[in-house]
């Protein structure tokens, strides 16, 4: 379960606030009952004290001692029953009820009531045997004497018994309340937010490829179809800008170039005046240069801008990067050669990913080119494509002068140079690396480089793998259109690559 | 041999006129696409120059109109873009070569000749400028009467030098032709194969017949005359 889901983290909120107004509400009845039940106990404590007082012991002068003993002894047995009573005068026991029994309670090591604050009050003590009691003493005014005190008392054990049990249920119930609130919250909230799921899968699958796909519009009526209509909407000038964008650079880059063309042009001409000095004809030579550079610069640019904006369709076809990887090594050999550079690629099992040739292509040339460029003479240049899991991979590892650490974050950034100086004598633009991960990007892939100062470059590029079956070849060419002219172009590339070895009259070194 | 520049920059269409009429051709030019259609009305050409970002009536709309009367005259297109999606596009509209802007005029003008003469090309099997001779059948190469020994990329790199002798490639017609454009960023590619070639065709030779071209490109020529 992901701890940051929408999901998860709405139960666990509401499963908190019904935790806690649970514990309150436990609280409260836990108290209020404990409140009821102890006032209830000194109502009747204080209840029966009275009705002693009204019916026995007023009636003990009139009707005499002997009466007034028979008749507690008869109603309020001793040694028997839970309750306890006992009658003083000043100090002399009356009547006493003894000790109860069932449970049993001492109560002759009760103390008399001897503190005025107890009369006509309630107040707790402990009996010998441990428990608590709580006791009601009502004072009668005696005509003849002190006043005739009558105590009557109950342990709070059954009170305590209610109370354990009450809050045995509490504790067991809370945390069943919770755990099915929460599965019925989880359940809900999945429930509700599957819509969004579905939202979520399609607004992915619009954003990678073309931006014509719609979402489906859920028709409920509630915040969910909102969501739909507004992102839609949102996919409606996300086009327009892309769009926008796209005529943009395509306007841009035409602007840049009728320019070129003409400086181009006019400087060709020149070379072609018979009147022109040796030197004028090398400084025309080294403009005309220039311009190619900056034409070169303009096109790498614009190829950036219309990959990165989706403006240029990618044409995917099933491409294999280990025989394309062995060609361009054939292909590049002399440029390593020149430099006493040995430039080997590790043969294996043709490992396919869906992509359009001529770029990836681009990005082979790219990175053994960089890896030839910043290699010194002696060292080692190695191409290597495999399959790991899902993921096509290719790593261009060199033995050269390498990249200084807090310059790696960078190497992917247009017009970038980690070393400044040397670079520029190389010829380089700056944009070599932009456009790989570019069109890596372009590729649902990505490039990645490890690399130390004096340590070598190894850069690694993972694509997505295609399964090489029979039906991956027909649906890259359905789904990606346009179809026939992409595999028409694959084929051409294949052809060329026979070419290629068929024409060799001798070895390429 | 008449051509048809409809190109709305009339410094790009003066610079591609005077560089056709130099080599004795007929040039007219045209500002717009609507004009250029009356012109193709009217007059009959051998070639047609397009600019494919036109105002008014745009390129590909004139191209189409111009192949619904006439299928067979030549159209080369001049176009600032240049992904792959759009060339394969253009010739799907029926241009038979383009070439993209910024060009080297030598660029624009070995299509036009490669256009005007596609009737009949004459594919001997054998090249030959001055003592360098290439044989395609057996793919041999000899300097007066000496072998060459070239590896698979050098001999097509010197077939494509002998079949435009006399003329400035650029490294980006090299490039396209001898490898594939996925090399356009790294130029020197071209220089380094160039150099090889040269050491095994020239060297040892008092007249050297590879030649470089500063800021355009190599030319071989069958004297040894610096350009």
């Amino acid at each position: 379960m992901n701890r940051d889901s929408l999901r998860y983290r709405v139960t666990g909120f509401f499963v908190g606030w019904l935790a806690l107004a649970l514990v309150v509400f436990s609280a409260a009845v836990y108290l209020g009952v404990k409140t009821f039940l102890a006032k209830s106990l000194e109502h009747t404590l204080a209840d029966n004290a009275q009705n002693i007082a009204s019916h026995y012991v007023v009636q003990r002068e009139a009707k005499g001692e002997t009466w007034f003993l028979k008749e507690m002894t008869e109603d309020f047995p001793p040694d028997t029953g839970d309750q306890f009573v006992r009658v003083t005068q000043g100090g002399k026991v009356l009547y006493t009820s003894g000790d109860m029994r069932n449970p049993y309670v001492s109560t002759s090591k009760l103390p008399l009531p001897s503190d005025p604050a107890w009369v006509n009050a309630i107040h707790r003590e402990t009996a010998e045997s441990g428990q608590r009691l709580m006791i009601y003493t009502f004072a009668y005014p005696a005509p003849d004497g002190p006043p005739v005190l009558v105590e009557s008392a109950a342990t709070i054990d059954p009170i305590k018994h209610v109370l354990r049990s009450l809050l045995l249920i509490l504790l067991l119930t809370t945390p069943i309340i919770l755990v099915v609130a929460s599965i019925g919250g989880y359940a809900l909230m999945s429930r509700s937010l599957r819509p969004v799921v579905v939202l979520t899968d399609q607004a992915e699958r619009v954003g990678r490829k073309y931006m014509g796909e719609r979402l489906p519009v859920i028709r409920s009526g509630d915040e969910l179809e909102r969501l739909s209509l507004s992102l839609n909407r949102m996919i409606d000038r996300l086009e327009d800008t892309l769009a926008h964008n796209h005529r943009f650079s395509a306007d841009a880059s035409h602007e840049l170039r009728t320019p070129l063309t003409i400086i181009r042009g006019q400087l060709e001409e020149l070379t072609q005046r018979p009147d022109l000095s040796a030197e004028a004809k090398d400084d025309v030579g080294s403009a005309l240069e220039e311009t190619d550079r900056m034409s070169h610069i303009v096109e790498s640019l614009m190829a950036i801008t219309r990959l990165d904006c989706g403006g240029e369709r990618i044409q995917m076809v099933p491409v294999d990067l280990m025989a394309m990887a062995s060609v361009t090594v054939d292909q590049m050999h002399l440029l390593a050669d020149e430099k006493n550079i040995s430039l080997i690629c590790e043969t294996g099992p043709p490992v396919y990913v869906a992509g359009d040739p001529m770029r990836l292509k681009q990005v082979m040339v790219n990175l053994l080119d960089n890896a030839i460029k910043y290699t010194t003479p002696g060292g080692a240049v190695s191409v290597r494509v495999a399959a790991e899991g899902e993921q096509a991979v290719m790593i261009v590892a060199d033995t050269g002068i390498g990249i200084p650490e807090e310059a790696l974050p960078f190497v992917f950034d247009r017009f970038y140079r980690a070393d400044k100086a040397r670079s520029r004598e190389s010829g380089g633009v700056g944009l070599g690396l932009a456009i790989v991960k570019s069109i890596c990007n372009a590729h649902d892939g990505s490039i990645s480089v490890k690399s130390g100062d004096g340590r070598g470059t190894m850069m690694q590029v993972d694509l997505p793998l295609l399964r090489p079956s029979p039906t991956h070849a027909e649906d890259a060419g359905q789904v990606m259109e346009p179809a026939h002219r992409a595999h028409s172009l694959g084929h051409a590339l294949a052809r060329e690559r026979m070419e290629e070895k068929e024409t060799r009259p001798a070895s390429a070194s | 041999m008449r051509i048809l520049i409809i190109e709305d920059e009339p410094k790009v269409s003066e610079l591609v006129k005077r560089g056709l009429v130099a080599e004795r051709y007929a040039v007219d030019t045209v500002a717009n696409g609507r004009e250029g259609l009356e012109f193709t009305e009217v007059y009959s050409y051998d070639l047609i120059i397009l600019d494919l970002m036109l105002p008014g009536l745009a390129g590909p709309e004139v191209l189409q109109r111009i192949r619904r009367t006439n299928t067979s005259v030549p159209v080369i297109a001049l176009t600032a873009r240049d992904s792959i999606d759009d060339k394969v596009q253009l010739f799907e509209l029926g241009v038979d070569d383009y070439v993209t802007k910024p060009f080297a005029f030598a660029e624009l003008l070995v299509r036009v000749k490669a256009l005007l003469r596609r009737g009949p090309v004459s594919r001997s099997s054998t090249l030959r400028i001055g003592d360098l001779e290439l044989d395609r059948l057996t793919q041999q190469v000899k300097r007066s009467g000496r072998r060459v020994d070239l590896t698979a990329k050098e001999y097509s790199l010197l077939e494509y030098l002998m079949q435009n002798a006399e003329r400035v490639l650029s490294r980006n017609m090299i490039i396209e032709h001898v490898w594939d454009q996925s090399f356009d960023g790294i130029t020197n590619i071209v220089d380094v194969y160039v150099r090889h070639l040269r050491s095994k065709v020239d060297d040892g030779y008092n007249s050297k017949m590879i030649h470089t071209v500063r800021g355009t490109g190599y030319v071989l020529r069958a004297t040894g005359i610096e350009p």
